[in-house]
């Protein structure tokens, strides 16, 4: 009845939630090592009693838990309610949620891309420039997060449109530490190293590679972070830059060398799970599994720092399994560059609440309450790592610490046409025989096409 | 108020109301407007029976107006726009998309598609009609084959990804090949016939819708026309195509007009299972990877798809007017 | 006439066996996910589900743990069951099992038939007999934690219902056990926020009335276009055809924006409007071609008999047209009962008013790509509610087509 008698079901979807129960707080206040402090000066500062926030975001099943749990802490800091939800298809639902005026308080974009593209038609609201110094201040490398979501307006001016909350590294190998210990492999240090540890593993009669590239309909995507990796280890950072910007063509031949880099690898027969063509057709979240087979289906696999979700039940970190970073070639003098990613907060219905939830994410307790929990690493320079819930999620955030060179997942600054559509199938052509060249070309093209 | 009886009762007031307005209507036309009655009876009747086709239509043409007419219009327009909407560019979108390889591979395929998928279906599902009429089982029979329809499209190609998996200990298929000595093969890899692999989801799915239909008109065909071909010593073969199949052509045709359109409009199957990639790509999957990105293209797609399905709208307003005849 | 009889029965044996190959094929990809969805995660990835119900070998390992090292004679010697270690144990609960092979190193599981000794990697010798029962000795102390043991084992097929409770409550194994250990019964996680009754009983209230709706405003337009004169009859029909095939996915962003405009916003009523919009074309299409075919003298005898248009419908071609109806009416269910695209957009997100389909979508597929078990479990929910309403229906719908041969 309430649905109908409301005018909006939306605003009655949000009385229903507003009198459950507050969510169960995963870590009392005022315990432990968290920067408590900081939830209490902010909990001063707010009162929201009554107010709604709702934000969606990527996240889904397991994350979504974690989100909500930490989002719960603002709630009980200002008395509103958030009200979280994860869609697997949030890219398309965002769109059409801005463009039909019915826009959550708060999106959390994965790819700062498509928060441009909306921000350039008006639908976000940008943010204001205490907020930006905050971020050169506090954040590691908090230039470089600045520019990450600094984008055009309508009028064309530059402004901040998003607070990166989370982020992800991509430039990690996965393997399984008694696997390396029972055939007497050693960590590779540089390319060169992991090349010859790639031959040394075929010669013993197994396979050093799983690679998947199925992902449902983000096909392709775990080979665009291959690529971006290999341009940053064959190229200075600059002309990575210019290639995600498009000021150097996509069919460059210093990006045809990285696609093959990535070719070398991943179109071998002998170095991968399967067929190299079979690549396409394995789903990137089963291919981690060859490393836990009995006898291993492979040694290693590169992937993000989110993968260990998809691992089978059980596994246990550090012991079952561990990351080595994904080596740069000792000869080419590029210092060690990192990948990575993260997901940006950006308001696109503008609210006090909304304004608020921002603020929030500047507190070191945002930060260290998912830290505790799994899954989260962030740049902030002010949190606790001692609260990281495991010794490899605090190897991870030494990786971003000890970066000399930290670059966005290109694919997600290019626009979403190229780094989300044209860029995956042409990984999958080239994945299936095509070639380099070509199939760079014909993302080209596509770029063309849209400028 | 618990969930249930909250449903239970915003299911009466949305069915309640729309029952309300037939009955009312007709109701207020007959008694209050021109009642059958009095002085002007047969003014009366025949105003009201001038008015009452609009009264049965007015709610169906209301909802396809504002649901169907008025965005296609406004989509066709948007399609003689550029990619940002600012700019007016005529068929701009036609011609710049016809110039596309993936475009052009994209209608050869849903050539295919729309030839294949609806004969199929509609044959096997006039088969299996036929076969399961006289048969003892026959309605278990038709319940499983129907089964597949009540399978979400996402469900149906999480089914058929299971069963052409690579790995011969998940696929069927690859099993099979393995098991008399072959070579595991990717299906959904194979150069033209991946195609084929595709429709047959399609068809697994739309043979029961089919073969419902179908065995209702089949049922309908009055038993003496039969008796009397069995009487002039016609075999069941003959039966079936000289006497069964020319009564029934017309649902036959309804039948595979609705398959058509269907085949149209499905994006979910080549979506999830090859997004396109492997020379698979069709049109409504090529229209979802524009969709709100480039406005412009994708609705010059749609426009496109709509023109495919012409002949077939030609041919049944023909129809539709020699029934009026 | 023998030889008739003879051939009469052959054909039907002919028929018989045709039917049971196409049902067969029909059948066999949907059994597949269903026994599937009775396996875990490692079975299915193990073997084939047509080997479920056969016990199957797989390896495990497990370690010779140094917690029970002896000194016998001066050698340092560790003895034990091999079923009986925890990370073998969940498969062999009674502890028995038949070990086929065994090994020492990962990369070969399975080098060493059953009650051989062999060389341990890091000095020593490994017995493992078939029982399961094995004997590390050393001359030194073992380090560690022991030496890993892989064996190759006879392993007992295993259906569970877990999949099923993991998808109905939305929680996986471990937080149901936390949950119900904090005094929470089975029952309450199902009917919790996180469970599934809630989205089920969403997508009824969403269903139903998209499924009446459109068949009374299409049973009515039907009926006017079949059988009444008016002008412009024939330019309807053709915007009728044309519109069948208008995709969805041009409407939504419009619709919605009026819907935002109006007030309806992401409703119940919203939804319930989008349906009957979008399933209109084809109810009006079907319905129509089904009722141009009743047979004129009736309709025309009553006309002349003084009854209105309405009572012409209501009394003879309703009742007349009830197969059409039903099939019609199961497959306009179906269609909404599968959706997923227009419950996305014209419902709000939040948990209350989530339908299955994207309940399933976004909580249980979500971050489980690779998780057969639970996506096919997911699947195997959501079609149970179709599959009891056709076979329920299809009665009817027999009935009604025998009853409705009036052609």
């Amino acid at each position: 009845m309430k649905h109908l008698l409301c005018s909006g079901a939306v605003i009655c979807a949000f009385g229903l939630s507003a009198s459950q129960a507050v969510a169960d707080l995963p870590f009392d206040i005022g315990y432990g090592d968290f920067n408590w402090d900081s939830y209490t000066a902010f909990a001063d500062q707010y009162d929201l009693s009554g107010q709604i926030v709702t934000v969606t975001g990527p996240w889904t099943g397991a994350d979504n838990d974690l989100v909500t749990q930490v989002l719960s802490y603002f709630e009980e800091a200002t008395g509103a309610t958030v009200n979280y939800s994860g869609s697997e298809s949030f890219e398309n639902d965002i769109v059409i949620s801005a463009r039909a005026n019915s826009a959550p308080n708060v999106a959390v974009f994965p790819q700062p891309g498509l928060a441009s593209d909306l921000a350039g038609q008006g639908l976000v609201a940008p943010l204001d420039d205490a907020t930006a110094d905050w971020l050169t201040e506090n954040y590691a490398a908090g230039d470089s997060w600045v520019d990450l979501a600094t984008f055009a307006n309508e009028s064309g001016e530059d402004q901040l449109f998003g607070f990166f909350y989370k982020v992800d590294l991509k430039s990690l190998v996965w393997y399984s530490p008694e696997q390396f210990d029972e055939a007497g492999y050693d960590i590779p240090q540089t390319m060169e190293e992991l090349k010859e540890l790639t031959d040394l593993i075929v010669e013993d009669g197994a396979t050093p590679w799983c690679i998947g590239l199925d992902s449902g309909a983000a096909k392709g995507w775990p080979a665009t972070d291959w690529v971006e990796d290999m341009m940053l280890r064959t190229q200075p950072p600059e002309v990575y830059d210019q290639w995600v910007s498009n000021e150097i063509p996509f069919d460059d031949p210093r990006v045809v060398a990285a696609i093959e880099e990535f070719g070398y690898f991943a179109r071998n027969d002998d170095y991968v799970d399967g067929d190299a063509s079979s690549i396409v057709t394995i789903d990137f979240r089963d291919s981690a599994g060859g490393l836990f087979t009995l006898p291993p289906k492979c040694y290693m696999h590169r992937q993000a720092s989110f993968i260990p979700t998809f691992f089978p039940d059980g596994t246990e970190m550090g012991v079952d399994v561990d990351f080595f970073y994904f080596p740069s070639y000792a000869e080419q003098d590029l210092g060690n560059p990192v990948l990575g990613a993260g997901t940006m907060w950006s308001i696109t219905n503008d609210s006090e609440g909304a304004r608020a939830l921002i603020e929030y994410l500047k507190t070191p307790i945002a930060h260290e309450t998912w830290m505790a929990l799994s899954g989260f690493l962030t740049p902030h320079k002010g949190v606790n790592t001692e609260l990281y819930s495991n010794d490899t999620n605090r190897a991870l955030g030494d990786v971003l610490l000890n970066a000399t060179t930290f670059r966005f997942d290109g694919s997600d600054l290019m626009p979403g046409e190229i780094g989300s559509g044209a860029f995956w199938k042409a990984m999958i052509d080239y994945s299936s025989g095509s070639d380099a060249a070509t199939v760079a070309g014909e993302v080209q093209q596509r770029w063309n096409s849209i400028q | 108020m618990s969930p249930l009886l909250q449903g239970v009762l915003t299911i009466l007031i949305g069915v309640g109301g729309c029952v309300g307005y037939f009955y009312a209507s007709n109701l207020f036309l007959d008694k209050v407007l021109y009642p059958a009655s009095g002085p002007n009876i047969g003014r009366n009747i025949n105003r009201a029976n001038r008015i009452r086709p609009w009264l049965f239509l007015m709610p169906a043409v209301l909802a396809l107006g504002l649901y169907l007419v008025y965005p296609v219009v406004g989509s066709f327009y948007r399609s003689l726009f550029n990619r940002a909407g600012d700019e007016f560019i005529w068929f701009g979108n036609y011609t710049s998309m016809f110039g596309d390889a993936e475009f052009r591979e994209a209608f050869v395929n849903n050539l295919l598609w729309v030839l294949v998928v609806p004969a199929m279906s509609t044959f096997l599902g006039l088969l299996v009609a036929q076969l399961t009429d006289r048969l003892s089982w026959g309605n278990i029979a038709k319940s499983l084959i129907f089964m597949p329809m009540a399978i979400s499209f996402v469900g149906a190609s999480l089914i058929w990804k299971m069963v052409y998996s690579n790995n011969p200990d998940i696929g069927l298929i690859n099993a099979i090949i393995v098991f008399f000595g072959g070579e595991p093969v990717d299906i959904m890899l194979i150069p033209f016939w991946n195609n084929f692999f595709l429709m047959v989801i399609l068809i697994w799915i739309q043979t029961g819708f089919a073969m419902v239909i179908l065995s209702g008109a089949l049922r309908g065909i009055p038993e003496e026309t039969i008796e009397a071909a069995i009487i002039d010593g016609a075999g069941p073969v003959q039966i079936f195509f000289k006497i069964k199949v020319p009564q029934i052509v017309g649902t036959i045709m309804v039948v595979w007009t609705t398959i058509t359109i269907l085949v149209l409009k499905v994006f979910d199957i080549v979506y999830t299972m090859t997004s396109g990639n492997f020379g698979t790509q069709i049109l409504p999957s090529y229209m979802m990877s524009y969709m709100f990105r480039d406005d412009g293209r994708a609705t010059a797609v749609a426009f496109v798809i709509m023109l495919v399905v012409l002949p077939v709208m030609i041919w049944n307003i023909v129809q539709a007017r020699k029934e009026m005849r | 006439m023998d030889n008739n009889a003879g051939t009469k029965s052959s054909l039907g044996w002919a028929v018989n066996i045709s039917v049971v190959v196409l049902v067969l094929l029909w059948l066999i990809p949907t059994v597949g996910l269903l026994v599937s969805s009775f396996r875990d995660r490692d079975q299915i990835s193990a073997s084939g589900w047509w080997q479920a119900p056969f016990s199957v070998d797989l390896t495990f390992r497990g370690r010779a743990s140094t917690s029970g090292m002896e000194q016998q004679n001066g050698l340092y010697v560790i003895e034990g069951n091999i079923f009986a270690d925890a990370e073998v144990a969940d498969r062999f609960p009674d502890g028995e099992g038949t070990v086929i092979a065994f090994g020492t190193r990962g990369a070969a599981p399975s080098q060493y038939t059953a009650g051989e000794t062999v060389e341990l990697r890091r000095g020593g010798t490994l017995t493992v007999n078939t029982d399961g029962s094995f004997r590390a000795e050393n001359a030194e102390e073992f380090s560690g934690q022991g030496p890993r043991i892989y064996i190759l084992a006879e392993t007992p097929p295993d259906l569970t219902l877990n999949n099923y409770a993991t998808v109905l409550t939305g929680k996986n194994e471990l937080e149901r056990k936390n949950a119900i250990e904090q005094g929470q019964t089975f029952r309450q996680l199902l009917f919790a926020d996180e469970g599934l009754f809630i989205n089920f009983v969403n997508t009824f209230t969403v269903t139903i009335p998209a499924t009446i709706i459109p068949i009374l405003i299409a049973a009515f337009a039907a009926y006017a276009l079949a059988w009444m004169e008016f002008p412009g009859r024939g330019l309807l029909i053709a915007a009728v055809v044309g519109l069948l095939v208008v995709p969805l996915q041009l409407a939504l962003v419009p619709l919605l924006n009026l819907h935002n405009q109006v007030g309806i916003g992401q409703s119940f009523v919203g939804i319930w409007l989008a349906h009957t919009g979008f399933g209109l074309p084809l109810a009006i299409y079907l319905l129509r071609n089904y009722m141009v075919g009743l047979p004129r003298d009736i309709i025309e005898s009553a006309k002349v008999d003084g009854a209105t248009d309405f009572q012409v419908f209501m009394k003879i071609v309703l009742p007349l047209s009830f197969p059409a109806l039903a099939s019609f009416a199961i497959f306009q269910f179906l269609w909404t009962w599968n959706d997923l695209l227009v419950a996305k957009v014209f419902l709000p997100s939040s948990a209350e008013t989530k339908v299955m389909t994207v309940k399933i979508a976004d909580d249980l597929l979500g971050s489980r790509g690779g998780d057969w078990d639970i996506l096919a479990t997911a699947a195997f929910v959501s079609i149970a509610v179709p599959l009891i309403v056709f076979f329920t229906m299809q009665r009817y719908l027999v009935r009604g087509l025998l009853a409705g041969s009036v052609k």
